[in-house]
């Protein structure tokens, strides 16, 4: 292997896991708190992405359309949580889970009859199709800003986590929700904050997303919700920096894989993952990081 | 790692007898059950009925051996009606529909249930649901019953009525009971012999005279703010 | 055929019920054959394997309490197997080039052909999903999706068997409506006995407690694995009926959307109860019918500037959310449609009130 390859290798595998990382992270956060696989999550994704489309020949600089699209996907993400799982909320978990796919399917076709069904160019900031040039490497911009944005979000987000109150709260919550609201935490409060998070979180995915294809189609969530899926179990499904290490793992994985295996058992790529997911469930259902103790029956 | 909920505990129980199990608050009574009734792994230790080992598989294991138990907090089959609460139980064990439902209206009568056999166990008032978990798990043949605090929440009549049928068990069924209560009064009335844990260890052990004189157990009891008088 | 004719009549008995229940639906089905013009009879048909589908959802949701999302992909396998064992050589040779050269001279007729697709689903059933029957809430629901992705993905990779992700062809419309009506009408039998068996009566206990059930000797893993094998079976036999029905198809067929209009049928009628299935499955073909009357019409007559699309899935999610929090159990919750109340028998019926632990 050479300098280069290992290099660019190195570099698609960061950047892809920093994606996952943060796709896992929005799924993860919300998991936390309900106990709730949100299956909508893929179209907060696809409202970013529609976002950017809608304002495709707006006059104002790309970095503020793309404020507005991450902020769409976060008043989305808040939206159905008031509207479609909190008044479920107190039946069972799959009421709510049914719920959320519910909810895909309205965002999903939302967006089949206020847009189109067919894919949609978006336009894509010049820059994200550069290269750059690291000592004689050739590498692609968009990994690189990839890497830089999410790791900064990371960063963020774990300051908001560990410094704020609310963020404090979140925590503890994803620990031990039932603990946590003994405490005096509003739920209310914490699980809005969590759906706002895991709503930013998919707008920024979004736009890395949307600028990696250049289009959005209705569908566009159904990749990262999988992925999101898959990471998350690695992970673990309790506490967040298991999700971030799912994410990382699955990313080095797919582009190892990409790598290593034939066309011909490329195709059942997803099949090998998910089956890989059913394993992790089986074996070490508490995710192949984190440990987690039993419930009390009595 | 962890914290030991119960350590080098041991105790026997009788076909016929009714073992009285007390301690403070959390001492591991209900995890002893637990294990005993195979829905927690010990990491160490067996429970045995008549020679075979229950701990360690599958949950269901334990009640084929012929271990049944009630719930501190109730776990009936609240969607099923109080019938069919029973009924299942007798069918887990193994015996055919016909009898299942001849032995379940056979134990709705025995625990003043009868009238009550086609309402869901959901909506039952509070007061008969631990006699219809008692009946449940007397269906499925057992010949060890584990009752964690079947008493709890009762009121006095219906605690005393429970009282009375409870001791009648053994001699009627050939069971033998572990007997789960804070009711001293209720342990005392229905037990012979006593097993007191605290911090999850056996403290004492015997009569209940000699138990109530032991000094660790009064240690025990006033050293936790007396959750028993 | 004396005990099998005792068998009925004791059913018949004690399930009156299951007659009210298919009564209505053989008439209709009946009255369509009889005067309703093509289009009817394609909606029937078209809701009668519908119901095959969410009764099988039935037997495996709305006994052991768990969700699934790999039901859909059972359909497929049985529509693709007992499609390649019906088509002719010839048909064959045009839809799948790449079959195996074993399986090009293989043809069955059509009902041998369907069974087969259901006994192959059951038999994928049991194989993969014995050691997933332990898990619960997040974790079981997320490895029945998993399988659902990896079986489409199967599905459209496969092309010796499926053609790969591009449409089959050139299978007969062997599906007329009494053959669906016949065995919709018999899976709702075996939906009703399955509930009512020891097998469910035990596997419903353990939804309500899982510890409770396990405490009474229920080996639920095993008895919700051989729930999940006897829906597969119904899953690939309604696969088999409805490949024959559209005649052509491509494994997307049997992927999200699909899996979503057989969940939301169950739970808007009610996945604890069979009449719930059949009601829910009768509501929202109407529903879902209807609307897309509708969007075509509109379309058709361009009484709009744009295409109307999506409406139909949109009024479907709406309802199903609106169900799901105002009546969670769904429209046929806990006891059997016609039941009876229910109460306590006896004079003090009404004093005994439920007092607060």
């Amino acid at each position: 292997m050479t300098p280069e390859f290992a290099l660019q290798y190195l570099i698609n595998a960061l950047s892809l896991g920093s994606l996952y990382a943060l796709m896992a992270l929005g799924m993860a956060i919300v998991f936390g708190v309900l106990r709730l696989v949100n299956l909508a999550y893929g179209e907060l994704i696809m409202v970013a992405g529609y976002t950017l489309f809608v304002l495709n020949d707006s006059p104002l600089p790309w970095l503020i359309l793309a404020a507005g699209a991450v902020a769409m996907a976060m008043v989305a993400s808040v939206l159905t949580e008031r509207i479609a799982f909190r008044p479920v909320r107190v039946n069972s978990l799959n009421a709510m889970l049914i719920t959320s796919f519910a909810v895909s399917t309205l965002l999903q076709n939302a967006a089949l009859l206020l847009v189109s069904p067919r894919t949609r160019a978006v336009n894509v900031p010049g820059v994200l199709s550069q290269n750059l040039d690291v000592g004689g490497f050739n590498v692609s911009m968009a990994n690189v800003l990839t890497i830089i944005v999410s790791l900064g979000l990371l960063f963020g987000l774990n300051l908001l986590l560990r410094r704020t109150t609310l963020g404090i709260a979140l925590r503890a919550a994803a620990d031990d929700f039932p603990m946590t609201r003994m405490l005096g935490v509003r739920a209310d409060r914490v699980i809005a904050t969590a759906f706002a998070i895991s709503g930013v979180l998919a707008g920024v995915v979004g736009l890395f997303w949307v600028a990696r294809i250049g289009s959005v189609i209705p569908t566009i969530g159904a990749g990262p919700l999988l992925i999101a899926l898959i990471a998350t179990v690695i992970g673990g499904m309790s506490g967040l920096s298991g999700a971030i290490v799912g994410g990382y793992l699955l990313g080095a994985l797919t582009v190892g894989m990409q790598l290593l295996l034939p066309q011909g058992l490329l195709d059942y790529r997803d099949a090998f993952t998910f089956a890989i997911v059913i394993l992790v469930l089986l074996v070490r259902p508490q995710g192949l990081i984190a440990g987690r103790s039993a419930a009390r029956v009595g | 790692m962890g914290l030991r909920a119960l350590d080098n505990v041991s105790l026997e129980l009788a076909q016929g007898e009714i073992l009285g199990l007390i301690g403070p608050n959390g001492s591991g009574k209900t995890t002893l059950i637990n294990v005993i009734s195979g829905l927690l792994a010990p990491t160490a230790g067996r429970a045995r009925v008549d020679g075979t080992v229950v701990t360690g598989k599958p949950a269901h294991v334990s009640a084929r051996a012929g271990i049944a138990r009630t719930f501190q907090s109730v776990r009936l089959f609240k969607a099923l009606t109080a019938r069919e609460n029973v009924e299942v139980a007798a069918l887990a064990a193994g015996v055919r529909r016909v009898e299942a439902k001849r032995r379940a209206d056979e134990l709705l009568g025995e625990f003043g249930l009868a009238r009550w056999h086609n309402v869901l166990a959901g909506a039952l008032p509070y007061g008969l649901e631990r006699s219809l978990e008692m009946a449940r798990a007397i269906a499925t043949g057992a010949t060890f019953l584990l009752l964690d605090e079947p008493a709890a929440g009762l009121d006095e009549s219906e605690g005393d009525a429970l009282l009375a049928l409870l001791a009648g068990i053994p001699a009627t069924r050939g069971c033998g009971i572990l007997v789960i209560d804070h009711d001293m009064r209720l342990i005392m009335r229905l037990c012979r012999r006593l097993h007191v844990l605290a911090h999850g260890q056996t403290i004492s052990e015997g009569t209940a005279d000699e138990v109530r004189r032991d000094p660790r157990v009064i240690e025990a009891y006033l050293g936790s703010a007396g959750a028993a008088a | 055929m004396g005990s099998l004719l005792t068998g009925v009549a004791i059913l018949i008995r004690g399930h009156r019920q299951l007659l009210i229940l298919i009564v209505p639906i053989a008439i209709f089905a009946v009255v369509t054959q009889l005067v309703g013009g093509t289009l009817l009879g394609r909606i029937a048909i078209a809701f009668f394997i519908n119901l095959m589908v969410v009764l099988s959802l039935q037997i495996f949701t709305g006994n052991s309490g768990l969700l699934s999302f790999a039901h859909v992909g059972f359909m497929g396998i049985g529509a693709y197997v007992s499609a390649v064992l019906t088509m002719t050589p010839e048909a064959k040779a045009f839809a799948i080039p790449d079959l195996y050269p074993a399986l090009v001279p293989v043809t069955l007729p059509f009902i041998p052909a369907v069974l087969i697709g259901g006994l192959v689903a059951a038999v994928v059933a049991a194989v993969v999903t014995f050691p997933i029957m332990r898990l619960r809430e997040a974790a079981s629901v997320i490895s029945t999706f998993a399988l659902l992705v990896i079986i489409q993905v199967i599905l459209a990779h496969w092309h010796e068997l499926t053609n790969g992700p591009r449409s089959l062809f050139g299978l007969q419309p062997y599906t007329d409506l009494p053959t669906a009506a016949l065995w919709g009408v018999i899976f709702i039998v075996v939906a009703w006995v399955f509930r009512h068996s020891s097998i469910g009566l035990r596997l419903r206990a353990s939804q309500d407690s899982e510890p409770a059930a396990l405490t009474i000797g229920v080996n639920v893993v095993r008895l919700r694995w051989i729930a999940f094998i006897v829906s597969a079976f119904i899953a690939g036999f309604a696969g088999g009926l409805w490949a024959h029905f559209v005649t052509t198809f491509s494994p997307r067929a049997f992927y999200l959307i699909e899996t979503f209009v057989a969940v939301t049928m169950l739970i808007v009628g009610g996945p604890r109860t069979v009449s719930g299935a059949v009601i829910g499955t009768v509501i929202v073909t109407a529903a879902f019918q209807g609307l897309r009357t509708i969007e075509n019409q509109i379309n058709l007559e361009r009484l709009l500037p744009f295409q109307v699309v999506g409406v139909t899935e949109i009024l479907l999610a709406v309802v199903l959310i609106v169900v799901l929090t105002v009546r969670p159990g769904g429209l046929i919750e806990e006891r059997e449609i016609f039941s009876g109340p229910g109460g306590p028998l006896g004079p003090d019926a009404d004093s005994a009130a439920k007092a607060p632990p």
